[in-house]
């Protein structure tokens, strides 16, 4: 479980990101989090792997208060979650396979790393991941090689090899096109049913937010304008957390 | 400053471009500089320059082609004591120069308490032209093959410092980040983040600086650092073909070593 309690994020430019934030995240949710540019969410995502630490509040992943955590506790805690980019955030010129493998580094203590050497099941792990992903006949090509929906495939791939139990995606498919984009957002959903892991993405597109999560979260100004079940997003919802309704071909289709 | 209007009345003023003012003090500098340096026509000898060539491709009076090219059995031990001094001088002064090229990069030490430092010292080697190296390490360790490894160490150093902390700058950080996001520490990140982005180039590099300091180590034998230089230095008197000779040695060796570094560069694209 995730929980914001009173959560206030100021960036040392004095932008506050987040005023006073109140949430909580059930284990298995599909949530997803929408608003303007700017109005909070990648601050928001981020804060809960502390990839951005808060400034003032509590934040607890399965009651534990991350505020204060660092070093290996941290450490420990970011290797439970795992995160998905925009822009995928591969090494580009490494094999598909050396990519997902990443994901069990954290398993390791540094020194082992080193040398790349990884246990048998560390790889049979990440060539299961990159089966589920559909993409294990791509293992031993070059990253750069792919299509960039075959390429957030990857990610998630290495998402999974973390083992973890919340993955966050920060934007996860806009720099993909919209036929790519419904795929991978399949992708999420089946990895949220199938393995019970909790999904939490910022998202631009308001159609497929309402899509595929089953819960909602609006913010704007750094404040959660609306939280409540995707079915329930009508006009009045996206009037308060975009300031006016959306038109028709503002959204990605249906 | 140019001011463009569009149609409508909009102004809009490009703002001035501080490179042709820097180019035009550079310029005036070059004229001003021209008019203090004396050329001396008398130092050019057309003939002189024949004379020399003719001796050094053909065999001296007194002995046969089959001289000229036996000479090369001489040099076999001096070629071989300088590619082995580059090859040294280039593995260590490059291995020397990968924590310090970490140090130097903005990307990974985002302090100036410790670039801008490890920057300065970068320089100060770099100043030093190799030849100056080679003089200062023959007067502490003595003529030989020693004193021409630790030139060409330094040498590589400055060079190769250099460039990778400019690679090391010009990498893709978000898989950093990712690496970060995962759990892995500041160590375990930059092994799978940065370093297979950075080593094919690091190697590219270790061979194109191989391929300079076999040239510059041919040279460095001049002021005592052993190897095929000596060789030159000893006959270029008296005996322009076996110059010549060693000459003719060199090229061959050199076109090999580049032949060899073109093409594994090639292949770490």
């Amino acid at each position: 479980m995730i929980k914001f309690v009173d959560v206030v994020k100021t960036y040392p430019n004095g932008t506050q990101a987040l005023r006073g934030i109140n949430l909580s995240i059930r284990d298995g949710e599909f949530v997803a989090i929408i608003g303007l540019s700017g109005a909070g969410k990648s601050t928001l995502l981020r804060s809960i792997n502390k990839m951005h630490s808060i400034t003032s509040g509590q934040l607890f992943i399965d009651d534990v208060e991350i505020s204060s955590i660092k070093g290996k506790d941290l450490r420990m805690l970011r290797r439970s979650i795992g995160m998905i980019f925009q822009s995928f955030n591969l090494v580009k010129r490494m094999s598909v396979f050396n990519n997902v493998m990443t994901g069990r580094v954290a398993y390791h203590p540094t020194l082992k790393t080193l040398f790349g050497l990884f246990p048998r099941e560390d790889k049979l792990l990440a060539l299961e991941s990159l089966d589920t992903m559909g993409i294990l006949d791509k293992a031993f090509q070059r990253a750069d090689q792919l299509s960039g929906g075959q390429q957030q495939r990857v990610a998630l791939a290495r998402a999974l090899t973390q083992k973890p139990k919340v993955i966050l995606a920060d934007e996860p498919v806009a720099s993909l096109d919209p036929i790519t984009t419904v795929q991978v957002m399949d992708d999420f959903a089946r990895i949220n049913r199938e393995y019970g892991i909790t999904i939490v993405a910022n998202m631009h597109h308001v159609d497929l937010a309402v899509k595929y999560a089953t819960r909602i979260i609006g913010i704007k100004n750094g404040e959660v304008v609306y939280d409540g079940p995707s079915s329930q997003v009508k006009d009045d919802v996206l009037v308060q957390i975009y300031g006016r309704s959306l038109k028709h071909d503002e959204l990605l289709g249906e | 400053m140019t001011k463009f209007t569009l149609q409508n009345g909009k102004t809009i003023v490009k703002p001035f471009n501080k490179i042709w003012l820097i180019l035009g003090i550079v310029t005036a500098l070059v004229v001003i500089f021209s008019f203090f340096i004396k050329f001396e026509p008398r130092l050019i000898n057309l003939s002189e320059l024949g004379v020399i060539i003719k001796k050094m491709f053909t065999p001296k009076a007194g002995r046969t082609w089959g001289d000229y090219f036996g000479f090369i059995n001489n040099l076999w031990e001096p070629l071989i004591s300088t590619i082995e001094m580059s090859l040294a001088g280039t593995v260590i002064g490059s291995l020397m120069a990968v924590p310090v090229a970490i140090l130097a990069a903005k990307n990974i030490f985002k302090s100036q308490w410790v670039y801008v430092p490890v920057r300065f010292f970068m320089n100060l080697i770099r100043t030093i032209p190799a030849m100056l190296l080679a003089v200062l390490a023959v007067y502490f360790v003595g003529i030989g093959v020693l004193s021409g490894v630790i030139a060409i160490t330094l040498f590589t150093f400055g060079i190769m410092s250099k460039m990778l902390y400019e690679v090391i700058e010009t990498v893709d950080m978000s898989p950093y980040e990712a690496l970060e996001s995962t759990g892995a520490s500041k160590v375990q990140a930059f092994r799978y983040a940065v370093f297979p982005q950075v080593f094919p180039v690091f190697l590219s590099y270790l061979i194109y600086i191989f391929e300079i300091n076999v040239r510059a180590s041919a040279i460095l034998g001049y002021v005592g650092a052993g190897g095929i230089g000596m060789i030159i230095k000893d006959n270029i008197l008296y005996n322009y073909d076996r110059v010549g000779a060693t000459l003719i040695l060199m090229l061959v060796v050199i076109l090999a070593v580049q032949f060899f570094s073109n093409y594994v560069r090639g292949k770490l694209q």
